[in-house]
């Protein structure tokens, strides 16, 4: 199957069950909830050495957040409900309410919830105040700045981490410019985020290593660098580049509609620009129940 | 099918109880073992029927239709269902509910919601004292729950008041809030004296600059309050009529008290807010 002229492997990207939880974070402006939904996001790309997968899903207009500000919405994934929740707590005790003028609140509802606001609540000290709106507890906890105020708990449900699409370019620039384009279309698909700094993975892994203590190593398969050195290399000549996209979704439709639109913005720019292949990361099935093929992801 | 209505023949003479028409206790009834339902007044019993022209069959939803005289206990304990009222209810409305709603086009007398410790009351006139306030001999006041008075309160709104919105649109009398020991007040128009007298916990909200404020409340002065901001647009989701204000700061004058007790309560002046 060849889209503009790039060839489309007949693979599949394998993807993994994860537990995740949508928080909405706002603050007097929208560049104020940026700076805490970067702080919040940050060192969150894998949960191989981060303990979560977290990223800005998009931009909130007034109307769409709880107290009328401008807010970002986040979506931050995890292997375990135990997990996550003790990842929320730490970074938005740490990133969201260190914040001037933030406010956070649950993006998610579900039977299943985590804490949010409940514990962080004792950083008042004993002058934190609840509400209940709506049958919604809310914490408004005094700060230096105002008032803290952010939601008891958020809900968790579950999802798929580790959606992915590989892109075979002539050279890094070449890539990094259709994966750019890639991005930019992900970020429209609500429920579809990519962790990895800018959207694109530089150093995509495999599982295991030849050393015992690693969890993940090069995925030498596709480092141009190792093409005629190692016997499963999967790049042709022509290809001088490498680069991953990486989605978690909260369903299997919203992975699927994210890699449509990725893969084709990729192929958008074609072998003329230096795009050559898209290929996709599995582990012959054996990482995860959730497989996206290509080619019928492409139909 | 239509609901279940009762519409008042007379008015009572003596002060009578109307706690058993409520949607789960007449859920499985006929209309004749209604009309037999026997209602206490103060030294009698009288059949519903006797009181009321009885008609429709969906319980979910009760009627009570040309409501007047000393009515009282409309909704005692109510857990599911909607009471419908038109005239007026009388003392001890929706005391004790637990869930379901109490609709009243009209007014009502005293301890309107005592111990109320869920659902919704929606009153389109004015109120007696003591709305949502402790029985006597009660620990708490209301215990959770919704209420909105689109009239007037009296004496001693929500006194003792554990948990819960009280809404008043008008005007609050004497004692609002009075030993609050949390929940949240809204008064759109004015109140009398004592705000807020010793209340351990909890919010009171006002609109209008309070010519007295107990001695027992200090200035935290003019503060932007944003879980306000959330307050009112929780509250404007409810439907267009809860959607108080055009405009909305989120200024406000804090006075934290009362610091004879506890101190953790709230008084919110509202500024720059335009009805």
């Amino acid at each position: 199957m060849k889209i503009n002229g790039v060839l489309i492997d007949d693979t599949f990207a394998e993807a993994f069950p994860m537990k995740a939880t949508r928080i909405i974070i706002t603050a007097m402006t929208l560049k104020w909830a940026y700076r805490a939904a970067n702080s919040l996001t940050g060192f969150a790309s894998s949960v191989i050495a981060c303990g979560c997968e977290a990223a800005i899903e998009r931009d909130l207009k007034p109307e769409e957040t709880p107290d009328g500000r401008p807010g970002i919405a986040v979506i931050i994934f995890a292997m375990s409900r135990a997990q996550l929740q003790e990842q929320v707590e730490k970074r938005v005790g740490q990133s969201v309410m260190t914040t001037a003028t933030s406010a956070c609140f649950a993006g998610t509802y579900s039977d299943t919830h985590i804490p949010l606001g409940k514990g962080l609540r004792y950083f008042g000290d004993g002058y934190q105040i609840s509400k209940v709106f709506n049958g919604i507890r809310y914490w408004r906890v005094p700060v230096m700045h105002g008032e803290f105020l952010c939601e008891e708990t958020t809900g968790v449900v579950p999802a798929i981490g580790g959606g992915n699409f590989i892109v075979m370019a002539k050279t890094s620039r070449h890539g990094l410019a259709a994966c750019e384009q890639a991005i930019k279309a992900i970020d429209k698909v609500h429920g579809a985020v990519t962790t990895f700094p800018g959207g694109v993975v530089g150093s995509g892994s495999k599982v295991g290593s030849k050393y015992s203590f690693l969890m993940a190593s090069t995925n030498e398969a596709f480092c141009p660098t190792l093409k005629g050195q190692v016997k499963n290399s999967k790049l042709t000549d022509e290809v001088g580049s490498v680069l991953e996209i990486v989605i978690d979704g909260l369903s299997e439709a919203a992975i699927k509609e994210a890699m449509h639109v990725g893969i084709s913005a990729v192929c958008k720019t074609g072998p003329k620009k230096g795009i050559y292949r898209i290929s996709a990361g599995n582990y012959g099935g054996k990482l995860g129940p959730h497989h996206f093929h290509l080619r019928e992801i492409m139909k | 099918m239509t609901d279940l209505t009762f519409s008042m023949k007379q008015r009572p003479e003596t002060e009578i109880d109307l706690s058993p028409l409520i949607p789960e206790k007449l859920d499985g009834m006929n209309l004749d073992r209604i009309r037999r339902i026997r209602l206490r007044t103060r030294h009698k019993t009288v059949a519903a029927g006797d009181l009321f022209e009885i008609s429709g069959r969906d319980k979910t939803t009760v009627r009570f239709r040309r409501c007047k005289g000393p009515v009282s206990n409309i909704g005692l304990g109510m857990q599911s269902g909607i009471i419908d009222i038109t005239g007026h209810a009388g003392d001890y409305l929706g005391r004790g509910m637990r869930g379901g709603k109490i609709k009243l086009t009209g007014t009502a007398g005293d301890w309107v919601a005592s111990g109320m410790a869920g659902g919704r009351i929606d009153i389109s006139g004015d109120v007696g004292n003591f709305l949502g306030a402790a029985g006597p001999e009660e620990r708490f006041g209301m215990l959770n729950g919704l209420i909105t008075v689109w009239g007037s309160a009296g004496d001693r709104a929500g006194d003792r008041m554990r948990r819960g919105q009280i809404l008043i649109y008008k005007d609050a009398g004497d004692f609002t809030g009075s030993r609050m020991v949390a929940g949240t007040i809204l008064v759109l128009g004015k109140t009398g004296m004592h705000t807020g007298y010793r209340m351990k916990r909890g919010t009171i909200i006002l609109r209008t600059g309070q010519p007295y404020i107990s001695p027992g409340f200090r200035s935290c002065g003019l503060l932007k309050m944003e879980f306000l901001r959330l307050l009112f647009r929780q509250s404007a989701k409810m439907g267009r009529r809860f959607a108080f204000f055009k405009e909305f700061g989120p200024e406000v004058y804090r006075y934290a008290g009362d610091l004879s007790c506890e101190g953790k309560g709230e008084i919110f002046i509202l500024q720059n807010a335009r009805l």
